[in-house]
C-alpha cells in the first residue's frame, strides 16, 4: 500500500500531519475540550500515559498560550507534567517523567511535583498493547485507569477534573461505580475523531469530591469494584450506567469514512511526512531480524545484535515506513501504535 | 428476572485459552468458560464439557499434584502425575478475577463435576499452584504483583503477600513446592522479569523485595515457563522474541536460584508476538500471534520444527505432555479460531526431533532419469519407485534390493505406469507395454508416426482393467482398454484398442489430464491439455477397427487454465476440479444433465501460496466424515501438499521447485503403516523424502482435536435455513470475518455440534455484510436448500455466489456446493460506464458497511448497499454481473447500515431502503422507481421521505418490522405501518413507528408519505455500542453489544420494556442472527435461537416465546 492509503483511509491522522500534531488523539482532546470547557482555569495538568506527546502539545497551547499579560497574575507558570513508559521528545514548558504509571514509585514521583499546589486536571489516554484477547485488553487498560486514579485522588484539588480512556467492553460498568466515588459527575464522552467502530470511549470525570474521611493510599492498587452478590448486576438491568455524550461538531470530519486526497478542490494534495519519528515499538529488533532475513530457521540460528542495536535503532529511524508496515501479524500491534502519526 | 428462565448457551465457539495435559491421554481446555476433557486413549472415549468460570473465560487449569507430602526436593515434586491417571483427579480451573475446584472423574466416559462454587477474587488470577499438604491450599498469583494462599474449599484467603514492586503484572509463575518455599516470577509492564518469594518480607510495609531482576525484553513478557532438571526459564514477549535463562534451581530451599542469572538464548524467529512458552528437556517450545508452533534447539538456537496449523489470528494456548514412560511428548495447541490440535514430537533422542529428511535413492543406471513413479507391491508390498532414463530404460528401486534395470528401449518419449503396469512411449511412435513383475511379458503398441507426447492411465489401482491414453503427433489421442490376465504364473495382457481422440489445434497438442466420469446418459472423459484447455469427450463403445475416425470433444473450454497447462483432473459428486499451472483450481461441471457443455462454476486461486498446481486428490474418508480434499504444487522452491478444507500445509519438500517429475503418496497409501513420499528428480538424482508414520495421527501432520472457525473477529451472520440429514435437523448459517473469508456452517443446538461446510476465500479484505436469498422447499424437513449469498467488505468487493447444501439422509454428512456467480469491485466498474463523469469516483479504499436484499424476481436480485465514502448505492445482480442502479451521497459521512422493505400496494410493491450514517441520521428512500429501470438507463432520483435524528453518534445497526403491531387501531385503507428499531455507538435503543400513506403515483415523484407516528428512545440500553439488533416478533427485539450482553426488549403500543439478558461469551459481539425453532422441539409456542458473532460465535437458546407486552418486572 502506498502511503497516502492511510491518508485516505484515516482523515484525521492526515490532519494531525498537517496541522503539526505528534497523533491524531490530540483531535479527541480537543473535541472534548469543546464540550466540557477542560482547560477553563486550569494552570496546573497532569497527562499520563503521554507519548508521543499530542495531549501534552494540546495542553501546552491551551495553557501557555494564554498566558495572562497581567504582571501581577503572572507569578505562576502554567505546570504540566507528563508521563509515559516510553521516551519522548522534549515540549516546551512540560516536565517529563518516564515511568510506568501502575508502580508505586512512579506514582510518588509524580505527587512530589504538586505537594502543596494541587493540580486542577489529570488526562490519562493510556492503554495497553493489546493482546486481542479481549478479557485481557479490557482489565489492563481498566487497571492503567485506576492506577491514573489512584494517582488522581493524591494530586487532584476538590473539584478538579479527571479524564481518562475506558473500553467499552464487559465490566465497563463496574468502573463507572468506581470513578462515581470520586465524582459528582461522570460522563462517558466519544469525541468524532475516535472511529465508531472502536470500543474506546473517554471517562469525563467532573468536580472531584472523594468520599468523607477519604485518605489517599499509594501501597494498595485501587481495584475495580465486583458484581454485587447475586450477580443481579451481571444479568439484570441495573448496572451503573453513565450518560452518554458524543463530542464535537458534526460538522467535523468523520473518523469512518474515506475521504478522497484532494479534499478541497482549490487545493493540490501534497503527501505530508509524520510530525515525529515512530514510537519504539516493542517489536521494532524482531522487524528488523525479519527484513534481513535473520530469524531463526532449521538451518540457523536468529542473530540478534543487542550490542548494536543503538545503531540499529536510528537507522530503523530514517526508514519511515517501519511501524506503518501491515501485514496480518503485526496488525493488532499495529491497532495499538495507530493512533500515533508515523 | 433471572436469566436462566430466559435463555441458556447452547453452542460456544471461542478462542481456546487453556489447554492442560493429565498424563500422556487426557486433554484439558478452557473456551469461554467452558472446561472440556478428550481422551486420548481411544477416540471412542467421549470427551465432557462443563462450563465452569460464570463470567469469566478460563485461563488455566492446574491439576491437584499427587506427591501429598511437601518435599523441599525440587526436581521431584514436578511429575503431576504417571502416564495414565486412574480414577478421580481434582482441578482448579482459573481466569479473569475467578477460579473454582472441578473434579474430573471416569475412565470410560469422563465426567465433569464443580466442587463448591465460583470464588471471586479481588485481583486478576495469573496463574495457580497447589501448595497444600492435605488441604485445599493454592498459591494464587494476581496481576498487581501479589500472592495469596487461599484455602479453595472454603475459599478463604489466609494470607496475602505483596512485592515491594507494586506495579502491573502481565505474566506471573509460581513455583515451589509449600507457601513456605514459595518463589514468584513476574513479567512486568515495563518489560522485565522479577523473581521474590512472598514470605521474605521486609520494611514497615511488610513487602517482598525483588531478589532476582531479568531485563532485556523489549516488550511485555506474556508467557513464563520453567525446566527444574535444566534450572532454565523462558518468557515469552511482545518483542516477538523468546528468552531462556538459567536460573539455576527455583522454590524450595534454593529460593530464587541463581544470585546472577544469565541469558542463556535470545530466540528470534515468530513473524509476530509470542504469547506462550513451555520447556522440555529437548528444547523450548513457543507460540503466539503468527499461528505457528515453533520447537526450539536450546543448544544451537535453531528452530527444529515448526508446527504450522492454525489459522489467522494465532495460539492462544500451548501444552506439552510428559512423555512418561519413553513415550514421545505431544504438543497441544489452542487457536484464537476454537480449533485445538495435537501434535507428536515423535522419537527425541538426542534432543534432536526428526524433521522430514530428504534421501538421495542413489540412482544407478545408464543415462539420466526423466519420469520417476511411485509403485506399490512387489516381493515385500512395499513402495517402490519406477523411473525411466532419457536412454529409454525403465528401472526399478525397491527398499533394500536398490536399483533394478527392468526394460531397455529406444529412445523414449514418455512413460506411465500404474500399478504393476508400465508404458514407456518412444520417439518414434511405439509404446511398450509391460508388467512390472515380469518386463519380458510387454506388448508393442503403435501410437502413430512420430513423438509420443504423453502416456496417461486412467482407472483405480484396484481395478483390475484400465484405459491407456497415448497422444501421438497431430493432436491424436490413441486409447486402450488394457487388461491383464494372470494364467500359469504368468502375466499377459488383453489390449482393446478404443476410438481416438482428437485435440484442438495448438502448439502443444497433447493430453495432460484425463478421466472418465460415469454418467447416465453414457460415460464421458474429461481431459486437460497441455494448452490449458478443459475438455469433454464421450467414452464410445465402438471400438475395434475404426480407429481412423477420431472423437471430437464435445464441448472445450480453451486455455481456461492458461498457457501453462492443466495438470489434473478428477471427479468429486458430480463435480469436476481441475489444477493447472496457473495456480487455480478449477470447479465444473457438465451441464444439461450430463450431455452437455462444461461450465465453470468457480475459481480458486493461490491455494497455500502455491502458485503452480500439479494435482488435486480427493479421499473420501473412512465412514462418516467429510471428504478431504489435497492440493499438490510448487511454492518457490518447495514441493507441497496442502490440505483445501482445513486449510493448512500438510507437507513441504524442498525440491528446487517446478519442472521436476514427481510422484507423492500419501500417508497410508502404500499400507498402513506408510507414512508419505515423495520422490522427485533433481539434477539427475532421483529423491525421495519420507514422513515417518504417525501413529497417533494418521491423517498428516496433526490430529485435529476441534475444528476452528475464523481466527479473528466475525463481523457479520446469516442465517440460511435448515436442512435434515440422517434425521437431524441443522442450521445452515453463513459468516463473514476480518480473516477476509466467508464460511457456511451446519450448526446443531441441540448437542452444540458445528461444522465448516465451506470457506470461500475469494475475498481481499476484511468481509463485513452478507445478505442471503433463500431458496428452500419444504421447510426445515427438506434435505437440501439453496440460497444466493451476497457478500461484502473493505477494498470496495461485493461478491455473489450460489450455495447448494444437501444432507445426505443415510450417513449423515452435509455437503456445500459453491458456485461462483458474481464477483464486483467499485473500481472496476466504475472505469467502464460511459456516464462515468457523472458519477463520483469510487475509490478502491471504500469498505462496504452493510447489505441489504431490498427485492427479487426470477432474474433479478435487487440490493442496497451502505459505503465509507458516504454512498448510498443500489444494485442488481443478474446473468453474473452487477448492474449499479443508483447511488447518492446524502449522508456525506460513513453510512453504516442499511435495511430495506417491501410493502404491498394494489399497484405493485411499494419498495424502501431506510439508511443510517455515523451521524445518527436515519434516512428513507423511496426505491419503487429505480428497480424497475431497464439495463442501461439511469434510474429517476428517488424521493427521500424522511430525515430522522435518532442517534447522537453512528448509527450501527437498523432492523425493520411491517405490519400493524398489537394494539393497533383497526389499519385505514390505503394505509401500511412499518417499525424500525436502531442502535447506536451511543448505547441507545431506538424505536421509531412510521405510517405509510400510499397514494396514486404522480408522475417523477413518490407516490407515498411517510409519517412519523411514534418514537421511544431507551438511552442506555447497552452499556457499550449497541452493535446488532433482530425482531423476533413484533413485539421482541434481541440486541447486543461488545458490552457481551445479549438482551431482550418487550416492544408495546408506545413503550419499551426490559424483557431479559444473557450474558455472552462473544467478546466485540459484531452480529447477530435469529431463527425461530421448530414444534416438535419446543411445543406449540415455538422458541427461538439466537446467534451472536464476534470473537468467536455463540447460539443461544430463548425458552419460550414472550408476550408482547408482558412486563417481567
Ligand atoms: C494512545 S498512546 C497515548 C497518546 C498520547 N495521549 C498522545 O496524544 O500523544 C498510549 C500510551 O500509553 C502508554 N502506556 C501504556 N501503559 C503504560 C503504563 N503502565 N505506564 C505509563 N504509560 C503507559 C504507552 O506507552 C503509550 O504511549
Amino acid at each position: 500500500m502506498g502511503r497516502s492509503s492511510k491518508d485516505k483511509r484515516d482523515i484525521y491522522y492526515r490532519l494531525a500531519k498537517e496541522e503539526g500534531w505528534r497523533a491524531r488523539s490530540a483531535f479527541k482532546l480537543l473535541q472534548l475540550d469543546e464540550q466540557f470547557s477542560l482547560f477553563a482555569g486550569v494552570r496546573r495538568a497532569v497527562d499520563l500515559c503521554a507519548a508521543p506527546g499530542s495531549w501534552s502539545q494540546v495542553l501546552s497551547r491551551k495553557l501557555r498560550g494564554k498566558e495572562p499579560k497581567d504582571t501581577e497574575e503572572k507569578k505562576e507558570e502554567p505546570k504540566i507534567v507528563a508521563v509515559d513508559l516510553q521516551a519522548m521528545a522534549p515540549l516546551p514548558g512540560v516536565t517529563q517523567i518516564q515511568g510506568d504509571i501502575t508502580k508505586t514509585s512512579t506514582a510518588q514521583e509524580i505527587i512530589k511535583h504538586f505537594e502543596g499546589q494541587p493540580a486542577d486536571i489529570v488526562v490519562c489516554d493510556g492503554a495497553p498493547d493489546v493482546t486481542g484477547l479481549h478479557d485481557v485488553d479490557e482489565y489492563i487498560q481498566a487497571q492503567l485507569l485506576l492506577a491514573a486514579l489512584n494517582i488522581t485522588t493524591h494530586v487532584l484539588k476538590p473539584g478538579g477534573t479527571f479524564v481518562a480512556k475506558i473500553f467499552r467492553g464487559k465490566d465497563v460498568t463496574l468502573l463507572y461505580s468506581q470513578l462515581k466515588i470520586f465524582f459528582s459527575e461522570v460522563t462517558c464522552a466519544k469525541p468524532r475523531s475516535s472511529r465508531n467502530s472502536s470500543i474506546e470511549a473517554f471517562a469525563v470525570c467532573q468536580n472531584y469530591c472523594p468520599p468523607s474521611g477519604y485518605i489517599p493510599n499509594m501501597s494498595n492498587p485501587l481495584l475495580d469494584h465486583c458484581y454485587d452478590v447475586d450477580f443481579n448486576q451481571l444479568e439484570g438491568p441495573n448496572r451503573i450506567i453513565v450518560p452518554f455524550l458524543a463530542c464535537g461538531d458534526l460538522s467535523a470530519y468523520d473518523s469512518d469514512r474515506t475521504y478522497p486526497l484532494q479534499l478541497d478542490p482549490s487545493k493540490e494534495y501534497k503527501y505530508t511526512p509524520p510530525t515525529q519519528p515512530p514510537i519504539r515499538p516493542p517489536y521494532e529488533q524482531a522487524c528488523h531480524l525479519r527484513k534481513n532475513n535473520l530469524l531463526a530457521t532449521e538451518d540457523s540460528p536468529c542473530r540478534p545484535l543487542d550490542g548494536a542495536f543503538s545503531n540499529l535503532h536510528l537507522s530503523a529511524n530514517e526508514d519511515s515506513e517501519m511501524t506503518s508496515e501491515v501485514d496480518a501479524a503485526s496488525l493488532s500491534a499495529e491497532a495499538a501504535h495507530q493512533d500515533t502519526v508515523v | 428476572m433471572a436469566s436462566p428462565d430466559t435463555a441458556v448457551s447452547a453452542l460456544l465457539v471461542a478462542p481456546v485459552t487453556a489447554l492442560e495435559f493429565l498424563g500422556d491421554d487426557c486433554l484439558l481446555a478452557g473456551k469461554g468458560p467452558v472446561l472440556s476433557a478428550y481422551s486420548l486413549r481411544a477416540p471412542s472415549v467421549k470427551s465432557a464439557s462443563l462450563s465452569v468460570l460464570r463470567n469469566h473465560r478460563v485461563h488455566g487449569i492446574r491439576p491437584e499434584r499427587r506427591d501429598r507430602g511437601v518435599s523441599a526436593e525440587v526436581a521431584a515434586e514436578e511429575e503431576p502425575l504417571g502416564s495414565s491417571w486412574q480414577q478421580r483427579v481434582q482441578l482448579v480451573v482459573f481466569g479473569g478475577k475467578a477460579l473454582r475446584l472441578v473434579e474430573l472423574g471416569g475412565s470410560e466416559a469422563f465426567d465433569l463435576r464443580t466442587l463448591g462454587p465460583v470464588r471471586e477474587l479481588q485481583d486478576w488470577v495469573l496463574d495457580v499452584r497447589w501448595v497444600g499438604g492435605a488441604a485445599h491450599l493454592l498459591g494464587v498469583a494476581l496481576a498487581h504483583n501479589a500472592v495469596l494462599l487461599l484455602e479453595a474449599w472454603e475459599g478463604h484467603v489466609l494470607l496475602r503477600s505483596s512485592c515491594e514492586d507494586g506495579c502491573l503484572l502481565y505474566s506471573a509463575l509460581l513455583v515451589g513446592p509449600c507457601w513456605q518455599s514459595l518463589t514468584v516470577v513476574g513479567g512486568t509492564v515495563f518489560n522485565q522479569l522479577v523473581i521474590w518469594r512472598p514470605t521474605v518480607t521486609t520494611g514497615s510495609g511488610r513487602t517482598a523485595p525483588v531478589e532476582r531482576r531479568l531485563k532485556g525484553h523489549s516488550g511485555v513478557i506474556f508467557g513464563l515457563a520453567y525446566l527444574p532438571e535444566r534450572g532454565w526459564l523462558a518468557s515469552a514477549s511482545d518483542d516477538r522474541s523468546v528468552r531462556v535463562w538459567g536460573v539455576g534451581p527455583l522454590g524450595g530451599a534454593a529460593g530464587c536460584g541463581d544470585p546472577s542469572p544469565t541469558c542463556l538464548q535470545v530466540l528470534y524467529g515468530h513473524q509476530a508476538r509470542v504469547f506462550s512458552v513451555t520447556l522440555l528437556p529437548v528444547g523450548v517450545l513457543s507460540a503466539g500471534e503468527d499461528g505457528v508452533c515453533l520447537l526450539w534447539d536450546c543448544g544451537s538456537g535453531k528452530v527444529s520444527r515448526a508446527l504450522n496449523g492454525h489459522r489467522v489470528g494465532g495460539v492462544r494456548a500451548l501444552a506439552v505432555s510428559s512423555g512418561w514412560g519413553g513415550r514421545s511428548p505431544q504438543v497441544a495447541t489452542g487457536g484464537a479460531d476454537g480449533g485445538i490440535r495435537l501434535w507428536s514430537l515423535g522419537e527425541t533422542d538426542g534432543g534432536q526431533v526428526e524433521a522430514e529428511l530428504v534421501q538421495d535413492l542413489e540412482f544407478q543406471g545408464g543415462g539420466s532419469p526423466k519420469v520417476v513413479r511411485m509403485v506399490w507391491g512387489g516381493v515385500k508390498r512395499h513402495w517402490g519407485v519406477v523411473a525411466s532414463t532419457d536412454q529409454g530404460e525403465v528401472y526399478l528401486w525397491e527398499e533394500g534390493s536398490g536399483w533394478q534395470l527392468l526394460w531397455r528401449g529406444g529412445r523414449e518419449g514418455a512413460a506411465s505406469s500404474r500399478g504393476a503396469l508400465c508404458a514407456v512411449g518412444s520417439l518414434s511412435g511405439d509404446v511398450w507395454l509391460f508388467p512390472l513383475s515380469q518386463p519380458a511379458r510387454g506388448t508393442l503398441l503403435r501410437a502413430g508416426l512420430g513423438k509420443v507426447h504423453s502416456v496417461l492411465w486412467e482407472g483405480d489401482r484396484e481395478q483390475r482393467a484400465g484405459h491407456l491414453l497415448v497422444s501421438g503427433p497431430e493432436g491424436l489421442v490413441r486409447r486402450w482398454l488394457v487388461k491383464p490376465e494372470l494364467g500359469e504364473g504368468a502375466v499377459s495382457l488383453d489390449c482393446v484398442p478404443l476410438r481416438s481422440f482428437l485435440l484442438p489445434p495448438c502448439a502443444k497438442r497433447w493430453l495432460t489430464a484425463a478421466i472418465l466420469v460415469p454418467q447416465p446418459q453414457g460415460a464421458l472423459w474429461v481431459c486437460g491439455d497441455r494448452r490449458g484447455s478443459l475438455l469433454l469427450y464421450r467414452d464410445s463403445d465402438e471400438g475395434g477397427e475404426a480407429v481412423g475416425d477420431a472423437l471430437r470433444p464435445l464441448s472445450v473450454l480453451f486455455g481456461v487454465h492458461g498457457k501453462q497447462g492443466v495438470t489434473s483432473v478428477c471427479e468429486h459428486r458430480g463435480l469436476l476440479y481441475s489444477t493447472g499451472r496457473d495456480g487455480c483450481l478449477r470447479v465444473s461441471r457438465v451441464g444439461d444433465g450430463g450431455g452437455g457443455q462444461l461450465e465453470v462454476l468457480r475459481v480458486q486461486r493461490a491455494c497455500g501460496g502455491m502458485d503452480w498446481l500439479e494435482r488435486v486428490v480427493i479421499r473420501e474418508p473412512e465412514g462418516e466424515g467429510d471428504a478431504c480434499f489435497l492440493l499438490m504444487g510448487f511454492h518457490s522452491v518447495h514441493f507441497e501438499v496442502w490440505d483445501l478444507l482445513r486449510r493448512e500445509r500438510l507437507l513441504s519438500v524442498p525440491c528446487g521447485g517446478g519442472h521436476r517429475s514427481w510422484s507423492y503418496c500419501p500417508p497410508g497409501g502404500g499400507s498402513a503403516e506408510d507414512g508419505s513420499a515423495v520422490v522427485f528428480v533433481k539434477q539427475g538424482a532421483v529423491l525421495a523424502s519420507r514422513t515417518p508414520a504417525d501413529t497417533s495421527h494418521p491423517s498428516g501432520a496433526s490430529l485435529e482435536l476441534e475444528g476452528g472457525l475464523h481466527g479473528r473477529g466475525i463481523t457479520c451472520v446469516c442465517h440460511l435455513g435448515a436442512v435434515r440429514a440422517a434425521g437431524d435437523r441443522w442450521e445452515v448459517l453463513a459468516t463473514g470475518g476480518e480473516d477476509t473469508r466467508v464460511s457456511v456452517l451446519a450448526v446443531r443446538p441441540q448437542n452444540g455440534a458445528v461444522k465448516v461446510l465451506a470457506v470461500i476465500a475469494d475475498h481481499i479484505s476484511s468481509v463485513r455484510a452478507l445478505a442471503a436469498l433463500r431458496r428452500q422447499d419444504g421447510g426445515g424437513g427438506a434435505t437440501s436448500l439453496s440460497a444466493l449469498l451476497f457478500s461484502a467488505g473493505g477494498r470496495a468487493q461485493l461478491q455473489c455466489c450460489r450455495l447448494l447444501i444437501g444432507g445426505k439422509e443415510q450417513v449423515g454428512s452435509l455437503s456445500c456446493q459453491v458456485i461462483q456467480v458474481a464477483r464486483h469491485r467499485l473500481d472496476e466498474h466504475w472505469e467502464r460506464r460511459r456516464n462515468r463523469h457523472k458519477l463520483v469516483k469510487m475509490d478502491p479504499e471504500t469498505r462496504y458497511m452493510s447489505l441489504s436484499v431490498v427485492s427479487h424476481t426470477a432474474e433479478q436480485v435487487f440490493l442496497a448497499a451502505a459505503c465509507s465514502d458516504g454512498v448510498l448505492f443500489s444494485v442488481s445482480e443478474s446473468g453474473g454481473k452487477f448492474h449499479l442502479l443508483w447511488d447518492c451521497s446524502y449522508h456525506q459521512r460513513c453510512v453504516l447500515s442499511v435495511a430495506s422493505c417491501c410493502l404491498e400496494d394494489p399497484e405493485g410493491n411499494e419498495l424502501f431502503v431506510i439508511s443510517a450514517a455515523t451521524d445518527g441520521i436515519i434516512a428513507f428512500w423511496d426505491m419503487t422507481g429505480v428497480t424497475d429501470v431497464e439495463d442501461g438507463q439511469t434510474a429517476p432520483p428517488s424521493y427521500a421521505g424522511k430525515f430522522i435524528p435518532a442517534h447522537q453518534s453512528g448509527v450501527n445497526t437498523l432492523a425493520l418490522w411491517e405490519g400493524p403491531w398489537e394494539g393497533q387501531e383497526a389499519e385505514p385503507a390505503g394505509h401500511s405501518w412499518m417499525t424500525i428499531a436502531s442502535g447506536g455507538d451511543d448505547g441507545q435503543l431506538s424505536v421509531i413507528r412510521i405510517q405509510v400513506q400510499l397514494r396514486p403515483r404522480e408522475m417523477g415523484g413518490s407516490g407515498v408519505s411517510l409519517k412519523l407516528w411514534s418514537r421511544s428512545a431507551l438511552p442506555s440500553a447497552h452499556a457499550a455500542p449497541l452493535t446488532a439488533l433482530c425482531f423476533l416478533s413484533p413485539a421482541l427485539l434481541v440486541s447486543t453489544s461488545p458490552d457481551q450482553r445479549v438482551c431482550l426488549w418487550n416492544l408495546c403500543a408506545s413503550s419499551l420494556g426490559h424483557g431479559g439478558v444473557l450474558f455472552s461469551h462473544v467478546a466485540d459481539a459484531a452480529g447477530l442472527a435469529v431463527w425461530k425453532g421448530t414444534e416438535a422441539e419446543s411445543g406449540p409456542k415455538g422458541s427461538a435461537w439466537v446467534a451472536v458473532c464476534g470473537q468467536g460465535l455463540q447460539v443461544l437458546r430463548l425458552k419460550e416465546e414472550r408476550d408482547a407486552g408482558k412486563r417481567t418486572e
